[in-house]
């Protein structure tokens, strides 16, 4: 008797997005088990961005999104975010007239009082340097701390799944590494990644499997460790059909 | 068309019998309101074109009544000097108004939309006060008396139809400007700014011109309604009449000349038939001002829209013509080129673009591509004349170019579409695509005021050209429909139609294709194609690879603002450090 | 003749500044400028002449309700005027419908209250002269209003998240923040804000429909030329608002005065559209 797989802790299934008139993603499907690291690739105009907004309620979108049993498909980002599903955007937007430490409050705003503190400072161990600059005004903080910061905020309410938007953006390659490293961490602690990346290579270092994202719409699947996944990229890329893995 | 054109005519054959007829009833109560409800409509037809038009929300326009009042009362009445004809009063009551709507109009052109709603206010205010204050030639307080016409325009009903005759003038003059090209300009000005810009639509000219005449308008009531009154005072223009006057308008429904005057029609005779109401029409009119932006923010315009709610056919297809680009584009078949030299922008501390080299050439498309944040559609933007490099020059055909006031580029011919299409939603798809020919409008302002012939050609041959452009890309059968029911492809395509319109050397398009199904882009690459073939140098900023290897004739690849590559498509697409580079390695 | 000018002049700038900071608190909130302003310090006379002179309530009893009537009239303006049209892309709507409603209450002022300005309650029995309770109530309200922001943006979670969303909403949201409830809160904020000016202010001013237009105009002007956003900006410009007002009332005459005042007003805004404490980049509090 076959054992059903445990249900995977986010599904999307037939997700459709856009903006105003404009459908950008169409009839998406997708799932990340548990502690599961995933990158999602593709080229620029794809609908990366648009897909994780669409995920974390930033968006209207039709279809259906499931996150550890619960169905958020018409939750507002408050809502995902309390379910344990945080959306890291792009940009490294942090709020640069207060301080570091008010920033990850601040991440922390629906936590009640007295665990807020304490996770706080969890989210700041990650990263040390910042920790340093608790009281400094983020505004003062270089991009790459500021980056920092931003995934910080998306510790602090110990989400089961993590969404980052192109962290490396603007970055130079050691932050890079940095916060990669950090999403190593992270993936052994237990908490699952969705990772959107322009660096193909140093984001499937750090994952277990792998989307990419063309015009749209999902156009390959595949293991992190499948041994042509770069030349399947690259045809994902510039629009031919890789749904089964080349030959040699 | 016969059946459209009467159907359009009859609400205006309607109210012209009521306002002939009127008289006839011999009911000299209804010929006050009536005549009250002309005067109103005389400045308020001249506001909407300010407000409906334009957008500009100048609250305080009141002011202009009461400078035209009491400039047409004052020299009528000899207080400061020998008694003026009262014909020649009112004409300096419109001279005087019209300069002060040029002045209180200006700093819309530099402030936003509440700051420039404030000053208004607070011009009518001071005029009040001034009014008030400036004894010696206003009367204080006290007043002074209005100008009595002679025949046959007395008091009672010859003084009815000249304020009718009026009325039916300052219509017809509105209804002109709103169906020419200045109208459609105001309305692209008012919704698509940018756009307007890239047209060759410079906003500070028209904005003073239409300030101005609303002016002269709005001092014309004000003359005439100081005759109505026999004697005026500084408190018959309070702020209770510059908020009829604006909400009017709004009910009315912007882009509308029937809504608007419907709407004066409609407030100002409310509170006369319901005497309990006249305490209350000011809280009226704020309540139906706040029901209409909430539930039908069009206005009564949008309700006698009935065109516009006949449905569309469901599945409709782009089907482009290219073999009428020729006639669309005209070209002579000279040769153009524009070259980009060492182009720098900084942003900041941030390179934009970082020494850029670029040839975009007659007959050629030119592909531009990298990855995000590479420097390509600010390239474009260069071009256009958004933005002022830092470095480097541009030549035009060997002779220097410059790179800056992008409403100067229609005149170059140099057409474009934009990242989200910019079209006027409320604007049919027809007028929209006319916005493209704007510059080649022969016809001054005064001309289309009064629809004189030059007006009329310049207008039959815009929407000549129009549907011919709309027929070369496959849409000519939306041309009469709203531009914000089209799907999104369909505005892709109507913007590009809207550029040809220029019958552009150079056509600059951005991302054309995003949204777009893959068979539509396979069309739009014929057409783009075509477009070229016909003699127009194209320069095509896209993410879809395939459009570019398949239609480019050179492309040139970005990255980080420096251009990384440049060739045949071939070259391109197996140029190793090209696929890094969108690869992110 | 000076410290009259000086005493009027402050106290009258006390209540435009704190009509400029209302006008500042809703746009942090909302992105949105609203018509409202001036109507709430309206309301904070009217209400409190209402409560405390026609019904006879105790003057803190009367004082505390004007601050609740005021912060749940900003939570209805926020409901009905800005949430609608917040999610519509014509962004023109707002100007239109706050000014729909702030005229509707007016215009119910009007009507049910009278359009004679009516005499306030003396507030407290102390000083006299120019030195009168009426002419330093504005200023501590003042005083106490820029200190209790500033207390609220530093020390609770609130204010930090009330700066978070005026800086960047989109980030807020990703985060988790109750952008509505925190906007909503952000107008009952300057709801009690507004009253507050109004009902401060309303021994000078008296109770009057007409304050609403008077408070809207000359609490914008502090706001169009220190930024938009800045209180500080709000409260310099609204004291030296006062002051130069009242020194051109005795030198020059009343008239002069408005028409001096509004060519400041617009030459300032003509050179400078952002106001003189520069770009959007100022700082909020």
């Amino acid at each position: 008797m076959p054992i059903s797989a445990p249900e995977p802790l986010l599904k999307v299934e037939r997700l459709s997005a856009g903006y105003g008139k404009i459908v950008v993603l169409r009839d998406i499907n997708l799932v990340i088990g548990r502690g599961e690291a995933v990158a999602l690739l593709g080229p620029n105009g794809a609908g990366k961005t648009t897909l994780l907004r669409a995920v974390s309620g930033l968006l209207p979108r039709s279809g259906q999104v499931r996150f550890d049993g619960l169905d958020i498909s018409r939750a507002s980002p408050r809502e995902t975010v309390r379910a344990g599903l945080v959306h890291v955007v792009e940009g490294h937007r942090v709020f640069t007239q207060l301080s570091v430490h008010d920033n990850l409050l601040l991440a922390g705003y629906g936590l009640p009082r007295d665990v807020r503190g304490a996770q706080v400072e969890e989210a700041l161990a990650f990263f040390p340097e910042i920790a340093a600059k608790r009281n400094d005004r983020a505004g003062s903080l270089s991009g790459g701390q500021q980056q920092m910061l931003a995934v910080a905020q998306g510790l602090v309410g110990r989400p089961r799944l993590l969404m980052l938007d192109e962290p490396s953006a603007g970055l130079s390659p050691v932050l890079v590494d940095r916060v990669l490293a950090a999403i190593v961490r992270l993936r052994e602690a237990g908490t699952a990644v969705l990772l959107v990346e322009q660096l193909i290579e140093k984001a499937v270092a750090v994952v277990d499997r792998v989307y990419a994202l063309a015009r749209g719409s999902i156009v390959l699947e595949a293991g992190a460790r499948e041994g042509d996944l770069a030349n399947r990229l690259e045809h994902a890329y510039f629009g031919q059909d890789v749904s089964a893995p080349l030959n040699g | 068309m016969t059946r459209a054109r009467i159907e359009s005519a009859l609400p205006w054959l309607a109210l012209a019998v009521v306002g002939v007829g009127l008289p006839l009833l011999d009911d000299s109560y209804l010929g006050v309101i009536a005549q009250r409800a002309f005067i109103y409509w005389i400045l308020c037809a001249g506001l909407n074109l300010v407000v409906g038009y334009a957008g500009q929300i100048a609250i305080g326009w009141v002011a202009m009544l009461t400078l035209g009042a009491y400039t047409t009362a004052v020299l009528t009445a000899g207080t400061v000097a020998e008694a003026w004809n009262p014909y020649l009063g009112l004409l300096a009551g419109c001279v005087l108004s019209a300069v002060f709507g040029l002045i209180v109009g200006l700093p819309a052109l530099r402030l936003r939309t509440f700051y420039f709603a404030m000053t208004t206010l607070g011009f009518a205010t001071i005029v009040t006060q001034v009014a008030l204050a400036w004894r010696s030639v206003t009367g204080g307080g006290v007043g002074t008396p209005g100008p009595v016409f002679p025949w046959p325009f007395d008091p009672g009903w010859g003084f009815y139809y000249l304020c009718f005759l009026l009325a039916a003038l300052a219509t017809w003059m509105t209804a002109n400007i709103a169906d020419s090209r200045f109208g459609r300009a105001l309305v692209a000005i008012r919704d698509a700014e940018v756009a307007a810009e890239a047209s060759g639509i410079a906003k500070p000219k028209l904005l003073a011109t239409v300030f101005v005449f609303a002016g002269a308008l709005g001092g014309l009531a004000g003359g005439l309604f100081s005759s109505l009154q026999s004697y005026i005072t500084p408190d018959a223009f309070t702020f209770d009449l510059s908020v009829l006057f604006f909400i009017a308008i709004l009910i009315g429904g912007r882009g509308s000349i029937l809504g608007p005057l419907l709407g004066t029609v409609i407030l100002t005779i409310l509170p006369e038939f319901a005497a309990p109401l006249v305490a209350w029409s000011t809280f009226l009119y704020a309540a139906l001002l706040l029901a209409i932006v909430l539930l039908i923010p069009g206005g009564i315009a949008d309700l006698l829209d009935f065109k516009n709610r006949r449905p569309l056919e469901q599945h409709r297809e782009i089907t482009p013509r290219p073999e009428l680009l020729e006639q669309v584009l005209g070209h002579g078949g000279k040769a153009s080129m524009l070259r980009l030299k060492g182009i720098e922008l900084h942003f900041g501390g941030v390179r934009a673009i970082d020494g850029l080299d670029l040839d975009i050439r007659s007959g050629e498309v030119h592909g531009l591509i990298g990855p995000n944040g590479s420097g390509k559609t600010t390239t474009l933007n260069v071009i256009s004349g958004y933005y002022t490099p830092s470095e480097g020059a541009a030549e035009l055909n060997g002779v220097p170019f410059p790179l800056r006031a992008a409403h100067t580029r229609a005149g170059y011919r140099i057409a474009r579409t934009f990242q989200t299409p910019r079209l006027i939603g409320a604007a049919s798809v027809l007028q929209n695509v006319m916005i493209g020919g704007t510059i080649d409008g022969a016809a001054t302002f005064a001309e289309a005021v009064l629809t004189l012939p030059r007006h009329r050609r310049d207008e039959r041959h815009l929407k000549d050209a129009a549907r011919l452009a709309l027929a070369a890309i496959g849409l000519e059968q939306l041309a009469d429909v709203r531009a914000d029911r089209l799907q999104h492809s369909e505005l892709r395509f109507v913007e590009i139609a809207r550029a040809l319109m220029l019958r552009p050397t150079f056509l600059l398009l951005d991302e054309p294709a995003a949204g777009l199904s893959a068979e539509e882009i396979r069309r739009l690459g014929a057409l783009i194609k075509a477009i070229s073939r016909a003699g127009t140098a194209v320069l095509l900023v896209e993410h879809h690879a395939d459009l570019i290897f398949d239609i480019c004739d050179r492309v040139t690849v970005l990255n980080l603002g420096k251009v990384l590559a440049a060739g045949t498509p071939e070259e391109i697409r197996s140029h190793r450090e090209v696929v890094s580079a969108y690869l992110g390695a | 003749m000076w410290e009259s000018i000086a005493s009027y002049g402050l106290a009258v700038g006390a209540v435009y500044a704190m009509t400029g900071i209302t006008y500042n608190v809703m746009y942090s909130a909302s992105r949105v400028f609203s018509f409202t302003a001036g109507m709430l310090g309206m309301l904070g006379g009217v209400l409190g002449a209402l409560f405390i002179a026609r019904w006879g309530l105790p003057v803190i009893v009367g004082f505390l309700l004007v601050l609740a009537c005021g912060a749940l009239i900003g939570v209805v303006t926020e409901l009905v005027t800005v949430r609608p049209v917040l999610k519509s892309i014509e962004q023109h709507l707002y100007v239109l419908s706050t000014l729909a409603f702030a005229l509707m209450v007016q215009q119910l002022v009007a009507i049910k209250w009278g359009t004679d300005a009516q005499p306030f309650p003396r507030l407290i029995p102390i000083g006299e002269g120019l030195l009168d309770q009426k002419f330093w109530l504005p200023l501590l309200a003042c005083a106490l209003t820029m200190g209790g922001l500033e207390f609220l943006y530093r020390r609770t979670l609130v204010g930090r998240a009330f700066l978070a969303i005026a800086e960047d909403s989109y980030a807020a949201r990703a985060l988790g923040l109750p952008e509505q409830h925190l906007r909503m809160a952000s107008y009952a904020l300057a709801g009690v804000i507004g009253a507050l000016a109004g009902f401060t202010g309303a021994e000078m001013l008296l109770a009057f429909f007409g304050n609403q237009s008077i408070l809207n105009f000359y609490g914008f002007v502090p706001v169009a030329l220190g930024g938009m956003g800045s209180n500080r900006g709000a409260v310099i410009g609204g004291l030296v608002l006062g002051v130069f007002q009242q020194a051109a009332n005795f030198l020059v005459g009343g008239i002069f005065a408005s028409v001096a005042v509004f060519v400041v007003f617009i030459i300032v805004l003509l050179l400078r559209p952002e106001g003189l404490a520069g770009a959007s980049l100022a700082r909020r509090v």
